[in-house]
């Protein structure tokens, strides 16, 4: 940076009370238009959460762990979920894996779901935020009817399931998947092929997946560089049921910029991964198995765990999501609880990602990397 | 002692003279205040004489196609948009207050004319008292060339067109200098934005406007209207409304080209920082232009007040303005915010070339298909 | 400073985007939208028209001290330390009076399942909204009924 150009530089601090800042507060130092220096401050959500796990019991915790992403309440819950099955030696019943994946996949369309209409409303169209959002309610009223709460769903226990699919529910699901069938062409129009949003997203904030990697970022924003890299796949989890049905690890791949992925590349990709978990519920559905939803002894088990420690991870809506759990002996509550979010790292790559491009353009970048306040201050 | 003379003075004689004085100060104050009020009655009577012998003027400039018409029309276009807003987006709009929510933008000016007025440490306070009010007169005053019938109008100069967009080219001024006094870097960055938007849509805006004024000949919005009277210059130009329009949108910052007032960008644009009263004069006075283009594109594209020959002729003009809003609103609840340098990019690439080959495919079409001058009342 | 930020002229338009098409997609979107404002809207009327809520819902719970055996399992089971059990106030046999504070509550449901006797329940209401903090936090007496007082609004009465 040359002297004449910190002269003329301007410090805006974008945050935490601006709409489109996701509540955390960003430094920037713009010259004439352009961004020159970014600074991401994370802190502003910090609500010690791992703090807080080690003062709840093993059927507590869950819930501190859905109440981190609320969108993706049933991904969110799951890696603690599965810590505490790992310490213990938990069996989970083949029917409760099944109605695990089936949610979680649920869950994660309708987080993607709200993520457009959010990426919709920073780019300026209002009419998409609400337009995803309807689809929304309609897997927000399954969840309703499977467990009783719309978004804090308190699904997941140690050992299975709390609450059993019912004919309604499923039929519920379905519909909301019918719905999200019949609206993803319309959705297509007016995201992908709108030449309003192409020139909006095209080129703006490109990175490849060595960087990427680098930068420590996961899931979609990893994926539509085009490496499949997919916990789903690649970690194969006996606590779920992904190898039940047939599916592929969605990428993306520009033939204009091999390697790397702008933010239309990262919307699309979301599309697909949309599409993928939609087939997947599509495939699971029949396939439920009968049987008990959760082992009977487990909630004797799970109320003292024995001295060890678990990693349990979750290929989740934004990036990989890891809690890593440690007890001491017939301990009632955790010895210590470490959570990796996927956000902290796609926040704090904007730091590489946004110096060059215009004040206009922040906006398209930090929410093409769908970032969400909770998985960044734990 | 007998030194000199004793200035004695006559208490009792000047106290016998008092009388006189006071009588002769309140007569001076008296005929003071009665040569005011003379003064003032003889304006009051000039006045009557001339309200008199322009009363129906007065009318139209006050009640009907006038002040409290529009503004009454700017209340009803902002519960129209925010109705038309509401279904594009599965929801409806405002319900609660009188039917079908009609009553709602009323509420919702009182509450914020009532509102506490914040002015910022570093703002330049007169300005910011002052420009509100300027921006919603700049605004306001060329509603008065809008031909809203052949009898409906408050004015009509021959260069109605030229006067209207001057007092346009005073908005994006009005928006630099209220971003750039109000003492923030988004209003700032707001107000170039304005400043940007007008730089880059003016030139395609009245390049659009040539090709009917050159058509009919004249430069009042109300001689291009009547001479719409058998073919609408919409069919001859069509390209020339749709770049009209598209200017237009650019012009009144809605939203494909809402670069100035982005609220996911720079939270307000240039008005970030107005509250109460002042606010409510920006926000009408978006709406207020919004209005004045529809106007704008009705009387120049769309034949002004010919149409249906059943319909008396202003409601013909008032039914296609509703409907070029509603197209407005449409756009704006279509697409996505254009980055500021895209916005000139468009406009100057494309808008440009395409306003100005419509008006020389038109002048072609006149000389060379016989009959068609005839049909437009040009002669030759 | 990673990148050459002048970079940044060169991406205003992409190449690929022909005039026509551009135009043609402009077009479906617009008949999108059009098509949006002739469907009806998704919302409710809310405090006059109210949402069905599924038999699983939990909303505030109902306490049955019939059933009721003062064992404490709720209050172990609940993580926000929301309720609070008087062993003291006895209706049955042995039975207890149950203080909930619904300005802790999470409606976790953690309550209800660790319930062994039937006792503890949620229930369908939702609409919780008091005028003081004090109200929120229910008593015994509130626990054990769904009666509430109804709720005047703009001269019509709802709950």
């Amino acid at each position: 940076m040359c002297p004449e150009i910190v002269d003329e530089a301007a410090q805006v601090w974008f945050g935490p009370q601006h709409v489109s800042a996701h509540g955390w507060a960003t430094k920037l130092t713009i010259v004439g238009d352009y961004i020159v220096e970014c600074d991401p401050n994370a802190g502003y959500f910090h609500r010690s959460a791992e703090k807080c796990l080690e003062f709840r019991n093993f059927q507590q915790g869950a819930l501190i762990m859905e109440r981190l992403c609320m969108l993706e309440a049933f991904l969110a819950e799951y890696p603690y979920v599965k810590a505490v099955e790992q310490i213990a030696q938990l069996d989970v019943p083949e029917r409760a894996r099944v109605m695990r994946t089936i949610m979680m996949e649920a869950s994660r369309i309708h987080s993607l779901q709200f993520w457009w209409g959010q990426f919709g409303a920073e780019l300026g169209l209002f009419a998409m935020t609400l337009w995803p959002w309807v689809d929304r309610e309609y897997f927000l009223d399954a969840f309703e009817e499977l467990t009783g709460s719309r978004h804090a769903v308190s699904y997941s226990a140690p050992g299975g399931v709390k609450y059993d699919f019912n004919e309604k529910s499923i039929k519920m699901l379905e519909r909301a998947l019918d719905r999200l069938e019949d609206r993803l062409p319309k959705f297509r129009d007016m995201i992908l092929r709108s030449p309003t949003f192409k020139l909006r997203t095209k080129k703006i904030g490109l990175f490849d997946a060595a960087q990427g990697l680098k930068w420590g970022l996961s899931g979609p924003n990893i994926k539509a560089c085009g490496i499949p890299m997919d916990l789903r796949k690649d970690d194969p989890d006996p606590n779920l049921a992904y190898e039940m049905c047939d599916w592929e690890v969605p990428v993306t791949t520009n033939e204009d910029h091999p390697g790397q992925c702008d933010a239309y590349d990262r919307m699309s990709q979301r599309f697909k991964e949309i599409e993928t978990s939609a087939s997947i519920i599509r495939q699971l559905l029949p396939q439920v198995p009968e049987g008990p939803i959760i082992d009977p002894k487990a909630r004797a088990k799970a109320n003292r765990l024995p001295e060890g420690e678990a990693y349990g991870r979750v290929e989740g809506t934004r990036g990989v999501t890891t809690l890593f759990l440690k007890t001491a002996d017939k301990a009632q509550t955790p010895y210590r609880a470490k959570i990796r979010g996927p956000c902290f790292a796609s926040y704090y790559s904007l730091k590489h990602l946004v110096p060059g491009s215009t004040f206009a353009d922040f906006v398209v970048i930090f929410g093409s990397l769908d970032p969400y306040p909770g998985w960044w201050d734990r | 002692m007998g030194v000199g003379t004793i200035l004695q003075i006559d208490i009792v004689g000047w106290l016998s003279g008092l009388p006189s004085w006071i009588y002769l100060v309140i007569s001076g104050l008296f005929s003071l205040v009665w040569a005011f009020f003379n003064w003032i009655w003889s304006i009051v009577v000039w006045f009557w004489a001339l309200a008199i012998s322009q009363i129906w003027w007065l009318f139209k400039a006050i009640v009907f196609p006038g002040l409290v018409f529009i503004l009454f029309s700017i209340i009803f276009s902002v519960w129209f948009t925010r109705k038309v807003w509401g279904r594009v987006q599965a929801r409806r709009g405002p319900f609660h207050l009188g039917k079908y929510g009609g009553l709602q933008v009323f509420a919702d000016a009182i509450k914020l004319i009532g509102k506490e007025i914040v002015i910022p440490d570093k703002a330049k306070r007169w300005m910011y008292r002052i420009l509100p009010s300027l921006l919603l007169i700049a605004v306001l005053v060329p509603f008065a060339f809008i031909p809203w019938s052949n009898e409906w109008y408050i004015a009509d100069l021959s260069v109605s067109l030229i006067v209207t967009f001057a007092f346009l080219t005073v908005v994006p001024v009005v928006s630099l200098l209220s971003g750039w006094i109000s003492g923030s870097k988004y209003t700032l960055i707001g107000g170039f934005r304005a400043a940007n938007n007008q730089f880059a849509a003016e030139i395609p805006l009245i390049i659009s406007s040539v090709g009917p004024a050159m058509l009919a000949g004249s430069l009042s919005i109300m001689g291009i209207s009547q001479a719409q009277s058998s073919l609408w210059y919409f069919l001859l130009l069509p390209v020339n409304c749709v770049t009209f329009m598209v200017s237009a949108t650019v012009i009144t910052a809605l939203v494909p080209f809402d670069a100035p007032v982005a609220d996911s960008e720079i939270l307000f644009g240039w008005r970030t920082e107005f509250s109460g009263i002042y606010f409510t004069m920006t926000y009408f006075a978006e709406f207020a232009k919004q209005l004045l283009f529809s106007g704008l594109i009705v009387a120049l594209f769309f034949g002004g007040s010919y149409g249906f020959a059943f319909m008396p002729p202003v409601l013909n003009f008032i039914f296609k303005f509703l409907i070029v809003l509603f197209f407005m609103i449409l756009v704006t609840s279509s697409f996505y915010r254009m980055r500021q340098d895209q916005v000139t990019h468009f406009c100057w690439k494309y808008l440009l070339p395409l306003s100005l080959l419509n008006v020389v495919i038109a002048m072609f079409a006149i000389v060379y298909v016989p009959g068609l001058a005839q049909l437009l009342g040009i002669g030759g | 400073m990673s990148r050459d930020w002048h970079s940044c002229w060169e991406s205003e338009v992409d190449e690929r985007m022909g005039f026509f098409s551009t135009l043609g997609d402009i077009f479906r979107v617009l008949r999108h939208t059009f098509r949006q404002t002739m469907t009806r809207p998704f919302t409710y009327f809310y405090p006059f028209e109210d949402r069905y809520y599924p038999d699983t819902t939990r909303g505030r719970h109902i306490h049955i001290r019939k059933n009721c055996t003062a064992c404490a399992q709720c209050v172990k089971a609940c993580p926000t330390i929301a309720i609070r059990i008087d062993k003291q106030d006895r209706m049955y046999e042995k039975d207890a009076a149950l203080h909930f504070d619904y300005t802790r509550c999470i409606f976790c449901g953690l309550c209800v399942q660790a319930c062994k006797f039937n006792a503890l329940f949620h229930t369908k209401i939702v609409d919780l909204s008091e005028e003081t903090r004090e109200d929120l936090q229910y008593g015994p007496d509130r626990m054990g009924t769904l009666e509430r007082k109804p709720l005047k609004w703009r001269g019509r009465t709802f709950r």
